[in-house]
């Protein structure tokens, strides 16, 4: 896909390649399709901004040449989690047209926490890296699916597998919830 | 040549085979359709057995006026269509013809890609039906979800087969080491996979989500014109993507006598052989009704593709 | 005990038997159809043959054959003989909107008049036009087909019935002793 060739020393910080503005371009397009998911008073609308939110985070990866990620987040969040929002909000009668009642008047404590979560988030990456260079050549580069796989199951196995466990104990919850209780009793 | 005019060219050469293949598609499922039902189809449109008809319908669509009901989410309603067909315009890029890379572009997570961008296709019909401001759309909308949501898991579980027995997720890798024993191996895995992705295509016998008997036509009621007939192009478009994709994994692609030369022969008529079965099982079977799909999914489906897994990683792990 | 599946398989075995075997489609415009002998097409007259008994017309159960007619008189044959007067056809039409091909005026006709055709083209964009004149319903005389072959079995006609007895009655008897 995307051949991105960098040599710590020639590139600096946004030098102007393709990649880098189409980089910036499309997690701009992200930021407001985020923004306008939390604030249009569209309830559907919402979910479908979220889908070109995630989309374009894809498209991100797909940049950073994290090919797997990138199908993975496709998939998962715009294939099925967007999938079940809007199935859960046709559920709920969710109106054509805006929702008067859409808005828990918590707008400036939301921005707070988001702020937070951003500015955390932020600062431990680069913290975390400083001016480390990641050489993301596609060829076999730290996002191909064989380094992905190898790694995940060589280093990550643990949080795997604790992750796993987790989404197992979701599951039989949610079958333990939505059984049908026996008549006449708990009624 | 250049590489910017050889991505151009087979960009170019996809494009064809998606106008292409699902009209052709759909001009056997009127021929096929007819004689398994004792009866001739159409024969008028271009002179010889009706070849023309789906040209003569493309005009007809194009004629008709796009119609969008009052009430309804007008950008929603008109984006709809675009969203559905799509994703399977770019999951034909990634899906290997022959060998030597006769393919539009080799990617590396092939098999993700394909999966991934061909669930995305279910946004449309769900975008169609919510924006329709009609309820039969809406619950047509609600059943293709509910459908995507149960078959989306066996089909990923017996694509997940196939690359473990491959060890890789490019599709011409997996091709590449495909073995004749294969198809007997993933035997299990190839039928929940073809099964799984008709219900995903909506195709009879899982076609609850437009069962005109009772919701006229799901999400698709209140489309007119060229807007429909975009529905009805995704609809074929998935089918060849289904049985391309069915031919790459479990079928063993170009594999066949001279495949050097001839390969991409193979996977053309074993997708075409594929497409027939697709057509055959619409002519045969009733409808099931929307809580036995679902049984069927949860019951049968999905330990059927756990058992292949496991079938899978055993032989893997005894012949290594 | 039933097989697993065997159900599904006999579907499938059924439609594809199906799809080998030709096609029942009657290719209707330009394949004209094989009708059977005794169709009911349309009815023709053969105004030649009647006598404005107007028998049809009071038999038919839609009341839907029109009849017109007038007496003329026939100068007498004989020089002294009596003058005779005779019925001529005005109008013949037959609405068949309101008919019902239920065949009673062909039946009753005594003169054999009314004939069935198998002629079934005549669709009209009116249905005032459905109402065809005698010169329409003569024409279709020419498309009557001629009485198809009696079945192997079956009784013979009334009167080669009658001839045939008269005949085997005359051959019995000595002839001379033909009293009457």
């Amino acid at each position: 896909m995307n051949v991105v060739h960098h040599n710590a020393a020639g590139s600096g910080f946004l030098s102007p390649t393709g990649v880098e503005i189409t980089f910036v371009l499309v997690g701009l397009v992200v930021l407001g399709a985020a923004l306008v998911t939390v604030t249009t008073r569209q309830l559907v609308h919402a979910a479908l901004w979220l889908v070109v939110a995630l989309g374009g985070i894809a498209v991100e990866y797909l940049l950073l040449t994290a090919e797997f990620i990138a199908w993975v987040q496709v998939l998962i969040y715009v294939g099925s989690v967007v999938v079940l929002l809007l199935f859960g909000l046709m559920l709920t009668k969710a109106p054509i047209g805006r929702s008067p009642d859409a808005d828990s008047e918590n707008r400036w404590v939301a921005l707070g926490v988001a702020l937070a979560a951003a500015g955390t988030l932020v600062w431990v990456v680069a913290d975390a890296f400083r001016s480390t260079w990641i050489d993301v050549h596609p060829a076999n580069g730290p996002g191909a699916t064989a380094v992905t796989g190898s790694s995940l199951f060589r280093f990550w196995v643990l949080p795997f597998e604790a992750l796993s466990v987790l989404l197992l104990a979701a599951l039989v919850g949610a079958i333990v919830l939505s059984r049908r209780r026996p008549e006449g009793r708990d009624r | 040549m250049n590489d910017t005019l050889d991505a151009l060219l087979r960009l170019v050469a996809v494009l064809v085979v998606f106008l292409v293949l699902p009209l052709l598609v759909g001009q056997t499922e009127h021929k096929v359709m007819a004689h398994m039902q004792g009866r001739l189809g159409p024969m008028y449109a271009g002179g010889f057995h009706g070849w023309a008809q789906l040209v003569a319908d493309g005009v007809k669509f194009a004629q008709k006026e796009d119609v969008v009901p009052a009430d309804a989410d007008r950008r929603v309603f008109q984006l709809a269509p675009a969203v559905a067909l799509l994703p399977y315009l770019v999951v034909l890029i990634a899906i290997p013809v022959g060998p030597h890379g006769f393919v539009g572009e080799a990617v590396d997570a092939g098999l993700f890609f394909v999966l991934a961008v061909m669930g995305v296709g279910v946004l449309g019909s769900l975008m169609a039906g919510w924006a329709s401001a009609n309820k039969f759309s809406l619950l047509g909308a609600l059943r293709s979800a509910a459908q995507l949501m149960a078959y989306e898991l066996p089909m990923l579980l017996a694509a997940a087969s196939v690359a473990m027995a491959a060890g890789t997720l490019s599709l011409p890798g997996i091709v590449g080491q495909y073995h004749w024993w294969w198809t007997l191996w993933q035997l299990m895995g190839g039928l929940v996979f073809f099964t799984a992705g008709l219900a995903e295509l909506q195709r009879p016998p899982f076609d609850m989500p437009v069962a005109d008997s009772e919701i006229i036509f799901g999400a698709y009621t209140e489309y007119t014109g060229m807007r429909f007939a975009l529905f009805l192009l995704s609809e074929y478009a998935g089918i060849v993507v289904l049985c391309g994709l069915t031919t790459v994994l479990f079928l063993g692609g170009w594999h066949g006598p001279w495949a050097g030369s001839v390969g991409w022969l193979w996977t053309l008529l074993k997708t075409a052989v594929l497409a027939f079965v697709v057509i055959w099982l619409r002519v045969s079977y009733p409808r099931l009704r929307e809580d036995q799909l679902m049984k069927f999914a949860w019951t049968v489906l999905i330990p059927v593709s756990l058992a292949q897994i496991a079938l899978t990683g055993v032989v893997k792990v005894v012949t290594s | 005990m039933p097989v697993p599946g065997a159900g599904l398989a006999k579907g499938l075995a059924v439609t594809l038997r199906t799809m080998t075997k030709k096609s029942v489609t009657d290719r209707y415009p330009d394949v004209l159809p094989e009708l059977p002998p005794r169709s009911r097409g349309v009815i023709a007259l053969f105004e030649e043959n009647c006598t404005v008994c107007m028998l049809c017309a009071r038999e038919c159960p839609d009341w839907c054959i029109y009849i017109d007619s007038h007496k003329e008189t026939v100068p007498a044959a004989t020089p002294g003989g009596r003058e005779r007067s005779r019925n001529v056809l005005d109008r013949f039409a037959i609405d068949f909107s309101l008919c019902m091909y239920c065949g009673i005026c062909i039946e009753v006709c005594p003169f054999d008049a009314l004939f069935w055709s198998p002629e079934f083209e005549y669709a009209e964009t009116d249905i005032l036009d459905l109402t065809h004149e005698r010169d329409k319903l003569r024409e279709w005389m020419w498309t009557v087909p001629a009485p198809p072959a009696l079945d192997p079995a079956a009784e013979e006609p009334k009167e080669v019935a009658a001839a045939h007895k008269a005949a085997e009655k005359a051959a019995a008897e000595p002839p001379g002793e033909d009293g009457a």
